[in-house]
């Protein structure tokens, strides 16, 4: 009986909560919860809505109904718009595979190359990190520099045969990859070191004890074990991928001809035209969608590997 | 990250030699852009690198230096920079630290709902409904201002439930023993909650000043005046600049200016932001 009543003490008290207390975790939350509705919940409600509707040719005006024509336009290679959007699809989906399947397998290679006994191992981790604590801008205007046609280190170095990197249709996007994967791929390799670190030493010597070699222990322990990580990594670099605009910005304007350009800039340019108000939600809709498809279903892949792995 | 690189204890090989050689290419590979961005930054304003020795060119100087700050208001870039880190952090702290504990240690009506609700903000980052945030700004009449910068990481999804999950590794002992003292919930947060989670504030901080000073197309967006933008919409301008006349030595010069900072920063905590990074997860 003495043990109980604390407990049975504790739950009266809860029923006997006052308003004010049953308030409180509401008004603490609230600041948090207004400024995620102001500026995720409210905007992406709106952009929905918004992407049925045509602006009238007057400000005052309401705007008219219009379903799904808009998405509809953006398919339609006739539009002005439409015209652009398939390609600049296109183009967000290359780069941010490119950025993945380069950028992965290269930040757990040097995530490997690292998590070892050598000399000067800060050093070398700080040459692979830094590049990634540098504004994406400055990023760009760097590689503007090394890009520059005719005048560029890239121009320095390969002399005639250097090609304008940032001014053929065919080079473009795969130049901007290049400067994308450059800086993110040291922070991809911390997200790696950490999960190479938490790995059990002991499972090691174990292996180790069985026999196994470096490749075996690499390809039957050590990548199984980093699933998690590897899951993490590729929804961050496929969501900072289709945010990665300032790029664009720093380096071609997505040009020439829209061959660099991606959906989130394309957004970028189009924001002050008021006629086009109901295509760019449409296009928000599809960059939004688009981000969730990725980072739920990379999810769901690795959670499904991961059962089949353990049967 | 402090431990011990967790290799097989092995005596000399061929292959660690070899990862070795391949390690010290690679770092230097990656390096090379910077290395170049620093001595470029010392040629003559109109001498491409392509001109005399590609390392140090024909003459150092220092030209391009005083040049690149007499272009844009750097003082003025520099402020904007470190009112938008600082005030987006201040807030932030205030914000995570009720909500963390609310969603870590209260029970309430809809509190699942609410935190995926929260959550979302991870799902869509607001960079992507760039158009509607820009038109809710213009709504609010906050643009061109500081405010305008903040406003939309004053709530943080992510250090809510970092401080969520550090909240709740706090033995309920403590702050039980706290409340038979008479302590409110105030006092409760700060002398129980907040010191014991100070590693995972520090993780918090570093990540949140380290993304906002980076950011660009926010700020761009939501600011006109050189008296508000900070100093990533600065590279802009140079960038501008440098392209029509082939400027890049002044382009360089400017970049530095605006890397150094955050740079010198870095090199000094290196540790700190390396465990930050790897343990909170995101940028």
């Amino acid at each position: 009986m003495q043990a109980a009543l604390p407990v049975s003490n504790r739950t009266v008290s809860l029923s006997r909560k006052s308003w004010s207390q049953r308030l409180l975790p509401y008004l603490m939350i609230a600041p948090t919860f207004l400024i995620v509705f102001l500026f995720t919940l409210k905007p992406a409600v709106s952009a929905v809505i918004d992407s049925t509707l045509k602006p009238a040719r007057l400000a005052q005006d309401p705007p008219a109904f219009v379903g799904l024509q808009n998405y509809a336009d953006l398919f339609n290679p006739t539009h002005h718009l439409g015209a652009r959007f398939g390609g600049i699809l296109l183009n967000t989906i290359l780069f941010a595979f490119g950025t993945v399947a380069i950028g992965m397998p290269l930040a757990l290679g040097f995530a490997l190359l690292i998590n070892r006994r050598l000399p000067l191992r800060g050093v070398w981790r700080f040459g692979f990190v830094y590049p990634s604590l540098l504004p994406l801008i400055g990023a760009a205007s760097i590689w503007a520099f090394i890009y520059a046609d005719q005048v560029g280190l890239l121009a320095a170095i390969l002399r005639a045969a250097n090609p304008n990197w940032l001014g053929s249709p065919g080079l473009v996007l795969g130049a901007v990859i290049v400067v994308n994967v450059w800086s993110q791929t040291g922070y991809y390799m911390l997200l790696f070191l950490a999960g190479l670190q938490g790995i059990p030493r002991d499972l090691y010597e174990a292996a180790a004890l069985d026999g196994a070699n470096y490749w075996q222990q690499l390809l039957r322990l050590t990548l199984p074990l980093l699933r998690r990580t590897t899951l993490f990594v590729l929804t961050v670099s496929f969501t900072f991928a289709f945010q990665a605009v300032e790029l664009l910005q720093g380096l071609t304007e997505g040009g020439p001809g829209d061959r660099s350009n991606l959906i989130l800039y394309f957004i970028y340019q189009n924001i002050g035209e008021r006629r086009n108000w109901g295509h760019i939600n449409a296009i928000t809709i599809i960059l939004a969608v688009i981000v969730l498809i990725f980072t739920l279903s990379s999810f769901l892949f690795f959670e499904r590997g991961g059962r089949e792995n353990e049967r | 990250m402090n431990a011990k690189p967790r290799s097989l204890s092995r005596p000399f090989s061929w292959g660690s030699t070899l990862a070795n050689v391949v390690t010290i290419i690679a770092a230097g590979i990656w390096l090379t852009p910077l290395l170049f961005t620093a001595l470029m930054s010392f040629r003559p304003p109109a001498e491409p690198v392509t001109q005399g020795n590609i390392f140090v060119g024909t003459i150092l100087t220092t030209e391009n230096y005083t040049r690149a700050w007499e272009i844009a208001p750097w003082p003025d870039h520099y402020r904007n920079s470190i009112i938008f880190v600082v005030g987006t952090l201040a807030v932030q702290l205030v914000t995570v630290t009720l909500a963390g504990y609310a969603f870590a240690r209260m029970t309430f009506f809809g509190r699942d709902l609410l935190l995926i609700l929260v959550l979302l903000q991870l799902m869509i980052p607001p960079g992507v409904l760039l158009a509607q945030n820009f038109a809710t700004i213009r709504d609010l009449g906050l643009f061109d201002t500081h405010v305008a910068m903040m406003i939309p990481y004053w709530g943080s999804a992510f250090g809510t439930l970092l401080l969520r999950q550090a909240f709740r590794e706090v033995p309920m002992e403590l702050e039980e023993a706290a409340r038979i003292d008479g302590a409110t919930l105030v006092q409760v947060l700060r002398h129980v909650y907040v010191p014991l989670a100070v590693p995972t504030y520090i993780a918090f901080g570093v990540v949140s000043v380290s993304s906002h000073w980076n950011e660009f197309l926010w700020p761009l967006v939501v600011t006109q005046s050189e008296s508000v933008r900070p100093l990533t919409v600065a590279i802009n301008k140079l960038i501008r600049t440098a392209d029509q006349g082939s400027l890049y030595s002044l382009l360089m010069a400017g970049t530095v200016l605006v890397i150094a900072p955050l740079s010198i920063v870095f090199m000094v905590f290196q540790r700190r932001f390396v465990e930050s990074f790897a343990s909170s997860g995101v940028k």
